[in-house]
């Protein structure tokens, strides 16, 4: 009977989102993410226990994160992790090889996604977001790059969030939704992992 | 959108490349990899790429100098040259040799994002421009209806044709297989009175004796064993328009004297039936033989053979055009691109001086099956010289090989010039159909009608 109880159990976590917060990255920061892939995903996320942040993807060079390398551990230390999608959440500055900074990077299609709050906090302008629109923006980082490990590519609708933003000026544009067609491949996506979703 | 545009990113670098690699990927593009110069250029001899991106120091082939060879090979392939020393140097020569572009590692997010926008836009813009051009160009090319030509021996037919189409008597047209008297049968029926009537045609060649009277005559309930319904013939059907009859030589005696009264009396009567049945139409026949011979050996009717022969149509066979092979090829070359989806772009000079010393003994249908053929089988985005070496194994027979091997080859081939007509072959040959069905037998040749 136990066992039965640990299969639901176990089963359930299989179509849940799991959140990471690493380093020291705020709880309400992430509490508001696992709650925004809720809402918006329409998929269960659980908060994980929080992890350290190593020295392993740090560049000094740059002073960044690597998001690659980042992912590329999170995905070897998450793999016993029953979750079907991991979606780690740091406060440090995270950049890519090519690109000078990103504000989250992800697995096209697969596992592990990171975000982080870096660079949120400020406008273009060097003036401080406020509290609220920062972790508006956080989330959707958060849903496009978890839209990305679901197979989602980059939208031409400036609107959806799925469309690129370069900057907190492009995702102040962006709503907290997708696009109709985003949500189609969406739900597409979903129906094939066996998963309903809201989309 | 972004998934119809493809992107080569090359730079030895493995992190930078798979950085950008996933990156543009995440943008829906269709990317692929090279991790040098050399490999850059094996890639983009396999497919065409809309945008390349290029590193300029490269350890096996320097970045400018690969620059050179794309804007030389493939002028509508877009460049950014991508560098991490910041050498401004390298970066205004780049630019002065082509490129569109250039981005210093790492680059700003919305400076990435804006330049493949925007490069993709133009290229969008080339793209349309140069399909417009494609269009403009064919229209321009000397045509007549469907039939492509520039040579004084075309413009003599096209005019010709002119003169034909306003008429209404018959038609012969003379011709080698393959030169395409059926598109002239059609483009007078088009310039013709009876344009918006059917244009029916029949192959005598394809049809026994009695299958062609039915074709052609219809039939009624019970004429014959399998007569279960009365059937309209091709002389009905094509009321108001024009019959084509091709392979006329190969019509039997008797069936050119129901043919003659037809044309003598405008109606007919089904197989197996006493109603008269009045007919109106254009009467435009073809053939290949050489009809007068025929008239002299007693296969052919005189009177028929007049009857049909009011206006006579000669097609010249494409050796005696020489000129308009390389139209004729990049025409076939278009459309086969088109059908078959390969990103073949032209042919070299070599190739072209191949094609137009050919002989061509099947004629604009030899040249057509040929490239086909070559774009079907091509490795690269320019078809060589290599690309038609098959035909210089027919011309050229340059190994030694038995007679019998020789003979097959040669049954083979006049065969797929008859497309499969033992008659005509047989004809062509100058052996009986029973001596060609025994060698095709004995061959082994496969898909002979």
């Amino acid at each position: 009977m136990a066992e039965d109880g640990d299969a639901v159990a176990l089963a359930g976590v299989r179509t849940t989102i799991g959140v990471v917060p690493m380093g020291d990255v705020g709880e309400v920061a992430v509490r508001i993410v696992a709650a925004h892939l809720q809402t918006v995903l329409g998929l269960p996320a659980d908060v994980l226990e929080r992890r350290p942040l190593g020295e392993a993807s740090y560049v000094p060079d740059r002073r960044q994160h690597d998001a690659a390398k980042l992912i590329a551990l999170l995905n070897a230390c998450s793999a016993p992790w029953p979750h079907f999608k991991i979606l780690a959440v740091v406060s440090v500055d995270l950049g890519v090889p090519i690109l000078r900074f990103v504000f989250g990077e992800a697995q096209m299609g697969g596992r592990c996604a990171v975000v982080s709050g870096y660079r949120l906090r400020r406008n273009e302008d060097g003036t401080d977001a406020g509290l609220e629109l920062y972790y508006e923006r956080l989330a959707k980082v958060a849903l496009h790059e978890a839209g990305h490990t679901l197979s989602l590519f980059h939208c031409e609708d400036p609107r959806c969030l799925m469309h690129f933003a370069a900057s907190t000026k492009h995702l102040d544009r962006i709503r907290l939704f997708f696009c109709p067609r985003c949500a189609f491949l969406l739900k597409e996506t979903l129906k094939h992992l066996g998963l309903s979703g809201r989309p | 959108m972004a998934g119809r545009f493809k992107i080569l990113v090359t730079d030895d670098e493995l992190i930078v490349r798979e950085s950008l690699v996933a990156w543009l990927k995440k943008g829906g593009y269709q990317v692929d990899a090279a991790s040098g110069g050399r490999g850059a250029l094996e890639s983009l001899e396999r497919a065409a790429y809309d945008l390349v991106f290029l590193d300029i120091k490269m350890p096996d082939m320097n970045g400018i100098d690969v620059l050179k060879v794309v804007k030389q090979r493939y002028p509508g392939t877009m460049v950014v040259m991508i560098t991490a020393y910041g050498s401004v140097e390298d970066a205004v020569e780049a630019m002065k040799l082509g490129a569109n572009d250039y981005l210093m590692k790492p680059f700003e997010p919305e400076q990435l994002a804006l330049l493949v926008e925007k490069l993709l836009q133009h290229k969008k813009l080339i793209d349309e421009n140069v399909l417009l051009r494609e269009q403009m160009a064919t229209a321009a090319v000397e045509r007549y209806q469907d039939m492509i030509g520039a040579s004084p021996a075309m413009q003599a037919l096209f005019e010709m044709l002119e003169k034909v189409a306003a008429v209404d008597s018959p038609v012969l047209i003379k011709g080698e297989t393959g030169t395409g008297k059926e598109l002239v049968a059609k483009a007078i029926h088009a310039r013709s009175a009876r344009r918006y009537g059917p244009f029916i045609a029949i192959n005598c060649g394809a049809f026994t004796e009695s299958l062609l009277e039915s074709e052609l005559f219809g039939h009624e309930v019970g004429s014959f064993t399998g007569a279960v319904k009365a059937k309209k013939g091709r002389l009905e059907l094509v009321r108001g328009g024009t019959l084509f009859l091709d392979e006329v030589g190969e019509i039997p005696m008797k069936m050119q004297v129901d043919l003659l009264r037809v044309l003598e009396e405008r109606r007919i009567h089904r197989v197996g039936g006493t109603r008269d049945i009045p007919v109106d139409f254009r009467l435009i026949s073809a053939t290949h033989r050489d009809l007068s011979k025929a008239m002299e050996e007693g296969h052919f009717r005189r009177d028929f053979y007049f009857r049909l022969n009011v206006v006579e149509v000669e097609v010249p066979p494409l050796r005696a055009r020489r000129e308009d092979i390389p139209v004729l090829a990049d025409f076939f070359l278009r459309r086969f691109r088109k059908e078959t989806n390969k990103p073949v772009e032209g042919l070299d000079k070599k190739a072209v001086e191949l094609l137009c010393a050919y002989e061509w003994p099947g004629n604009v249908r030899e040249l057509e099956n040929a490239v086909e053929r070559a774009v079907v089988l091509a490795k690269g985005r320019i078809l060589t010289e290599d690309d038609f070496a098959f035909l210089k194994r027919t011309v050229g027979a340059v190994e030694p090989r038995s007679l019998e091997e020789m003979e097959r080859l040669h049954i083979q081939r006049i065969l797929a010039l008859c497309r499969g007509n033992i008659s005509q072959a047989a004809r062509i040959l100058k052996i009986n159909r029973t001596t060609l069905h025994h060698k095709i037998k004995k061959y082994g040749i496969p898909g002979s009608a």
